[in-house]
């Protein structure tokens, strides 16, 4: 699974690198022109994004690429010209011609980021503080995908789309949460005549936020998608979401019919799968294990036939055993997240009991 | 995307030990008490293996041990009552603004399409434990993680029966 992805990965940096290329050879034209937009100052109105211009460019240019970057761009390879220009690439100036750049800078961006986040640990929560620009909002799927074995490939040409389509909306499409964007934003916006009317209104960073949440959103519900078998074919959300719905309560109902049928075996189960645990720890053992081991070491004795590791298993766990076992004299669930926050600590140290866990699976 | 191994692992081993705990403190239950009981300590491995890293863990979490005692829910009922008064400003508030943004240019077909989506969203809050204090992108969150954390506890539980099954 991690294989998949990994070549998933290296598939699109190759073509991300010649893009690559071309977006360094598109920016020289451009990071003139951007740093010239970024470093004016605005002329100030009342609106809130232009309150945030009063950053001043470096400034701007280190939030975007601030350390928090498992969600920003931070294309490590790419020359600072590259980095730069992708930091402000996704303002709509001249459209044809930014389009094609930045698609191109997007394909480079996002190919070093899966390979980026495949290393990181994707963290599922959290992206309200740094997730900043539009980039990074696709860059979230690049970077939750990795927990899939999903084709760059494809999402990344949706996300080229979705940008097409953005841009032609209105400039209300960008999240409002740094400053820095929206300095930027603003600052190149202001010597272009086709600004749009409701930049200038109070409730813009609203929607903003809302279309930024809405394309949150949209990203993990992509996801939901691979991970439901059948729904990638369907389209609409309300679809999705019944076949969702459909699998969790099907996946529910398994539970339950699973654990009907392991109290309905007998409870020799309980029985055996304490002497599975206790059965050579004999002489470790406290009390509360003794009495139901001892007339159930003969059973005992098939089950080692049939399930050869946990022998090998008991003597770890036999060593977990003084550790927990007092605290099963309380019996009960009383307190399950004590007990089982005990059984963590266990956990930790018998990592071969998992070898042996894993033979069986 | 399959469960993969170490999460299957850990699940099994946190279950076994549940199992035990909840084996050794009564020893003839009904079938049905055996079941829940059963279903109890495979839902709590599955949460303690996810560390309470998510919102759906620690909800697991807390309603089993609202089982035997009565002051976690409190604690649980208390917050979601916050939050479902906090949400319902929220929303009146996002309602009115959106009433008089663009009530016109909305066409029937998107207002109906969304009343399906919010209606399908609370199906899918009752659905997921801990699921009504959650807004819709940690929603989304937390249904992938459920999904792959049951898959993984329906491929061990199964795998369980399947061994005992053996025994005989």
């Amino acid at each position: 699974m991690e294989l998949n992805a990994g070549t998933a990965g290296t598939g699109s940096h190759k073509t991300a690198s010649e893009r690559d290329e071309v977006a360094a050879l598109e920016s020289l034209q451009f990071t003139d022109e951007i740093r010239r937009l970024m470093s004016a100052p605005a002329t100030d109105n009342a609106s809130s994004f232009t309150a945030l211009l009063e950053l001043p460019a470096p400034q701007a240019v280190q939030l975007i690429h601030s350390p928090d970057s498992a969600k920003l761009i931070a294309a490590p390879a790419p020359a600072p010209n590259v980095d730069e220009f992708k930091g402000s690439f996704n303002f709509p100036f001249n459209s044809g011609l930014i389009e094609r750049a930045t698609r191109f800078s997007l394909f480079a961006g996002d190919g070093s980021i899966n390979d980026n986040n495949k290393s990181n640990s994707p963290e599922p929560t959290s992206y309200n503080s740094s997730a900043n620009l539009q980039k990074p909002v696709k860059s979230e799927p690049a970077e939750t995908e990795s927990y899939q074995p999903l084709v760059s490939d494809p999402t990344v040409e949706n996300r080229s789309t979705k940008r097409k389509d953005r841009e032609k909306v209105k400039g209300s499409t960008k999240k409002s949460k740094t400053g820095a964007k929206d300095s930027s934003d603003d600052a190149e916006k202001l010597p272009y005549v086709h600004v749009r009317a409701r930049r200038g209104q109070a409730t813009d960073s609203h929607s903003l936020a809302e279309r930024a949440r809405r394309e949150k959103i949209n990203a993990r519900m992509k996801l939901l998608q691979e991970l439901v078998p059948g729904c990638s074919k369907i389209s609409g959300t309300a679809l999705v979401l019944d076949e969702i719905i459909n699998h969790v309560q099907s996946l529910q109902r398994q539970v339950e019919f699973l654990s009907m049928r392991l109290a309905a075996v007998n409870p020799r189960i309980d029985f055996n799968l304490d002497s599975v645990f206790t059965a050579e720890s004999g002489s470790l053992m406290d009390s509360n294990f003794s009495g139901m081991v001892m007339p159930m070491m003969l059973p005992e004795v098939q089950l080692n036939g049939n399930r050869q590791q946990y022998p090998q298993q008991l003597h770890f766990d036999a060593f977990q055993q003084p550790v927990w076992g007092t605290e099963e004299v309380c019996n009960n669930y009383i307190t399950p997240e004590n007990s089982l926050l005990s059984y963590d600590s266990s956990g930790n140290s018998a990592s071969l009991h998992s070898n042996q866990l894993k033979m069986e699976l | 995307m399959r469960p993969c191994d170490s999460l299957k692992r850990e699940f099994l081993k946190k279950w076994m030990m549940g199992l035990q705990s909840c084996s050794s403190s009564n020893k003839d239950m009904s079938i049905l008490e055996r079941k829940e009981a059963i279903k109890l300590s495979a839902d709590v491995a599955m949460a303690c293996a996810r560390n309470g890293a998510t919102c759906w863990s620690r909800a697991l979490i807390a309603a089993g041990a609202h089982s035997k005692h009565g002051a976690p829910r409190e604690y649980s009922n208390k917050r979601i009552r916050s939050k479902k008064i906090l949400k319902r400003s929220c929303r009146i508030r996002i309602r009115r603004r959106k009433r008089s943004k663009c009530s016109a240019q909305v066409g029937r077909a998107s207002s109906i399409s969304k009343g399906l989506v919010r209606q399908r969203t609370r199906i899918l809050k009752s659905l997921i434990p801990g699921g009504e204090s959650m807004d819709e992108a940690s929603l989304v969150e937390e249904t992938l993680d459920y999904i792959t954390y049951l898959r993984a506890q329906v491929d061990g539980m199964r795998s369980l029966v399947d061994a005992s099954e053996l025994d005989r």
